[in-house]
C-alpha cells in the first residue's frame, strides 16, 4: 500500500519580493515498509519534501496524498491531527522538552494522542526507551545525556505511537560518525521489525549508503530514484 | 491536561533567576498593596470612630440656621427648649443618649500666654452616654455637674505647659466680631487625652451651667449631641427624629456625623481616589513582569514551540502550556504577597503606628487628620482580593505572549537558531 505519494509538487517560497521554487514538479509513491533516504546538497529542496510529506507545510501547486487520502488541501488544525496520529519526526537537534525525562519526553505523544491511562503510557514509553538501549537512562533530563542517547530518545518518541510513517529530517548530521551509524542501524532495526515506513534526507554519503531507496534531488527536482538491496 | 501541567510547572522552574524577579516583584506589590488597603480601611474607620466619639456623636439637632454657620461657632442660633425635646425623644427605642452642649468660640490664658481654643459645655452625667471624653481622662478627673472647673485637651495642656491644680483664665467670646467677651478663672480638674488630635490640640470642657450663665444663654443650647444604638440605622433613625420634631413649632435640623465632618469626607474621598491608584499600580508591575518574563520564554523557547506543534500539539494546548505558567507564577507570588499583606496587616491592626514619631512639629502639622495611632483593619476579604488580583492579572498578562507563541509558523520556529 501506497504510504505517501507526490503528484507534480510544486513550491515556492516568497522572500520579500523574489519567488524561491524550491520544488518544480516532483512526484513519487512510497510504499509501506520503505527506508527511504532523500538526498541532495543545500538548497535542493529536501527538507521542503519531508515538511510536505510531514503536513507541516502545503505545496503551491500538485497534490500529496497520506495512505490515499488527499491532504493537499486539509486545513490547519486537520493537518495537526494527522500529525498527531500519523506521523513521528525526529529531527536534526533532537528538540526534545529539556525540562522532562526521557520517558516523559517518550510520552509525550502518547498524550497528545489521547491515551488516558498513564500506567499504559509509561509501560509504553519504557518499552521503546529500552529497544533503543536507553534503559538505564529512562530517568535522566536531556541534558543529562549525550547527543547519541538524545537522539535515540528522539526516536523512541517518534515510534512510541507508532506511526505508519516516521520522517527524519539529517538526524545524523549532529553527530559523529561512529554514533550516527549506531543511529541509523537502530531505524533500520525498527524499520524491519515493525514495517513503519522511515524517510531521512541527509547529504552524508554514509546515510545514502543506509537507504533502501535513494531519491536525490537537484534544484528542486529529482535527479535519480534508485533502489538497493 | 496534567502533563500541560507538568510541562508549565517545570517551565516556571526553568529560568530561576527570571522567575525570581517577577515573583518578587508580585508579591512585594501586592503585599505591600495589602497592607495599605488595610491601613486604609484602619484609619478611616477609626478617623470617623473618632470623630463620632470625641466631636459629632452620630447625630446633632441644631437651630435652623446654625448647620450653614457651623464653621464660626455661632452663639445666635440657638435651641430654646432642649428639656423639651429631650422630653419629646426620650421615649425613641433607637437612641442611647442625648446631650445638651453649647460649643463657643474661646481662648485660654495663663501668665503672659493666651492660646484660641474650642470651648464645649457639656452636661456631665449625660455626656458619658454620648461621647467617650470621660474615658480619655490621662490626669486628674472628670467634671461633676455645675461645678466652676475646666477639662483642657492633652496638646493644648502641653502648649500652655498647664497641669491638673493649676489654674487659668477662660475668655469666652459671646461675639467675635464685637470682641464682647466673658471670662472665668477656672480650676484644671482633668486633662483629656482623647484618639483624636483635633480635640486634644483645640478643646476644653467645662459644665453647661457655667457656660450658659458666662454667655448669658440661660437654659439654651447650640446643639444636641444624640447617640444611637445602631449606627447602621443612622439614616433611618435621622428619618424618625426629623419627623417627631416637626410636631415643634420651631423649626429644627438633624444633622448626621457625615454631614457634619463634610470635609473630613471630602479628604477621605481624594484618598479612595489615591487609593485606587495604588492596586492599579501593582496591576501595571504585575502586568510588565508576567508579560516580559513569558515573552522572553516565547522568544528562548522558539524552536521547542515548533516542535511541540510539528508533533501535533494543538495551538489551544500550547497556549494553556504559557497560561499556565504565568498562571502559577501569579498563584506562588499572590500567596506570598498574602502572607506579607496578613503579617503587615496583623502588625498594622496590632501595634499600629503614632505620627509622634515625625516629631511635635510635624505631627502638630498634621493634626487636622482625627487620628493619633495609625493603625491597620485586616480582613479576610482584602487578602482574597490581593490573591484573586494577583492570580487573574497573571492569567491575563500570559494570554499576550500565549497568543505570540501559537503565531509562530512551525516550519519557521524549527529554524530558528536560539
Amino acid at each position: 500500500m501506497s504510504i505517501a505519494k507526490l503528484e507534480n509538487i510544486h513550491k515556492t517560497y516568497h522572500i520579500g519580493k523574489i519567488d524561491f521554487p524550491a520544488l518544480r514538479g516532483i512526484s513519487f509513491s512510497v510504499e509501506e515498509g520503505e527506508f527511504l533516504s532523500i538526498a541532495g546538497p543545500s538548497g535542493s529542496g529536501k527538507t521542503t519534501v519531508l515538511n510536505l510529506i510531514g503536513c507541516l507545510d502545503k505545496p503551491s501547486q500538485g497534490k500529496i496524498f497520506l495512505e490515499n487520502k488527499d491532504v493537499s488541501d486539509y486545513p490547519t488544525s486537520k493537518l495537526a491531527d494527522v500529525r498527531r496520529h500519523k506521523i513521528g519526526f525526529v529531527f536534526q537537534t533532537f528538540n526534545l522538552i529539556p525540562v522532562l525525562t526521557a520517558e516523559e519526553n517518550v510520552e509525550f505523544p502518547l498524550v497528545l494522542e489521547g491515551t488516558k491511562d498513564s500506567k499504559e503510557r509509561k509501560h509504553l514509553a519504557e518499552q521503546i526507551l529500552i529497544e533503543v538501549g536507553l534503559k538505564d537512562f529512562i530517568r535522566r533530563k536531556p541534558n543529562e545525556m549525550s547527543g547519541g542517547q538524545q537522539q535515540r530518545v528522539a526516536i523512541a518518541r517518534a515510534l512510541v505511537k507508532k506511526p505508519k510513517l516516521v520522517l527524519a529530517d539529517e538526524p545524523t548530521a549532529n553527530l559523529d560518525s561512529k554514533t550516527g551509524e549506531e543511529i541509523l542501524n537502530i531505524m533500520l532495526e525498527l524499520n524491519q521489525k515493525t514495517s513503519t515506513t522511515f524517510i531521512f534526507s541527509t547529504h552524508d554519503k554514509m546515510v545514502m549508503d543506509f537507504a533502501r531507496r535513494l531519491i536525490k534531488l537537484r534544484d528542486g527536482k529529482i535527479e535519480s530514484d534508485q533502489r538497493g538491496s | 491536561m496534567k502533563m500541560l501541567f507538568k510541562l508549565a510547572f517545570r517551565n516556571v522552574f526553568r529560568y530561576k533567576r527570571r522567575t525570581i524577579i517577577t515573583f518578587s516583584a508580585i508579591s512585594y506589590g501586592l503585599g505591600l498593596m495589602a497592607v495599605g488597603i488595610s491601613l486604609y480601611n484602619g484609619v478611616n474607620a477609626r478617623a470617623m470612630d473618632n470623630i463620632i466619639n470625641y466631636q459629632t456623636a452620630h447625630l446633632k439637632i441644631l437651630a435652623s440656621g446654625y448647620f450653614e454657620k457651623k464653621d464660626e461657632v455661632p452663639l445666635e442660633f440657638t435651641i430654646d427648649e432642649p428639656q423639651k425635646i429631650k422630653s419629646l425623644l426620650k421615649d425613641n427605642q433607637d437612641i442611647q443618649g442625648i446631650e445638651s452642649r453649647i460649643l463657643f468660640q474661646a481662648s485660654i490664658i495663663t501668665g503672659m500666654d493666651e492660646l484660641p481654643c474650642l470651648g464645649v459645655a457639656i452636661e456631665p452625667e449625660v455626656d458619658p452616654l454620648v461621647f467617650k471624653i470621660k474615658e480619655s481622662i490621662k490626669d486628674g478627673r472628670f467634671l461633676e455637674p455645675s461645678e466652676s472647673k475646666i477639662i483642657l485637651g492633652s496638646g493644648l495642656a502641653r502648649d500652655l505647659g498647664l497641669e491638673v491644680g493649676d489654674d487659668c483664665v477662660l475668655r469666652l467670646f459671646l461675639s467675635t466680631e464685637d470682641f464682647i467677651w466673658n471670662a472665668l478663672d477656672l480650676e484644671i480638674i482633668g486633662i483629656a487625652k482623647t484618639e483624636n488630635p483635633m480635640v486634644n490640640r483645640q478643646t476644653v470642657f467645662i459644665p453647661l451651667s457655667l457656660a450658659q450663665e458666662a454667655l448669658s444663654l440661660e437654659n439654651k443650647v447650640t446643639e444636641l449631641a444624640i447617640r444611637i444604638k445602631d449606627r447602621n440605622q443612622l439614616l433611618e433613625v435621622k428619618d424618625s427624629i426629623q419627623s417627631q420634631l416637626a410636631t415643634l413649632d420651631k423649626n429644627y435640623e438633624v444633622v448626621s456625623f457625615e454631614e457634619y465632618a463634610s470635609d473630613f469626607k471630602e479628604l477621605m474621598r481624594l484618598r479612595s481616589r489615591i487609593q485606587v491608584l495604588i492596586p492599579l499600580m501593582m496591576i501595571l508591575i504585575a502586568t510588565l513582569g508576567i508579560v516580559n518574563t513569558m515573552l522572553m520564554a516565547v522568544m528562548e523557547r522558539t524552536r521547542e514551540i515548533g516542535m511541540l506543534a510539528a508533533m501535533g500539539m494543538r495551538k489551544m494546548e500550547v497556549m494553556l502550556v504559557f497560561i499556565f505558567e504565568g498562571a502559577l507564577i501569579g498563584i506562588f507570588g499572590s500567596l506570598t504577597a498574602c502572607v506579607i499583606g496578613g503579617l503587615g496587616g496583623w502588625w498594622l491592626e496590632t501595634k499600629g503606628f503614632s505620627m509622634s514619631f515625625l516629631g511635635k512639629e510635624m505631627s502638630d502639622m498634621l493634626s487636622f487628620f482625627p487620628v493619633e495611632v495609625f493603625k491597620g483593619d485586616l480582613t479576610v476579604g482584602t487578602l482574597i482580593f490581593t490573591l484573586v488580583l494577583g492570580i487573574v492579572v497573571s492569567i491575563l498578562a500570559s494570554l499576550y505572549p500565549a497568543y505570540k507563541a501559537v503565531k509562530l509558523d512551525p516550519i519557521q520556529a524549527l529554524r530558528h537558531v536560539g
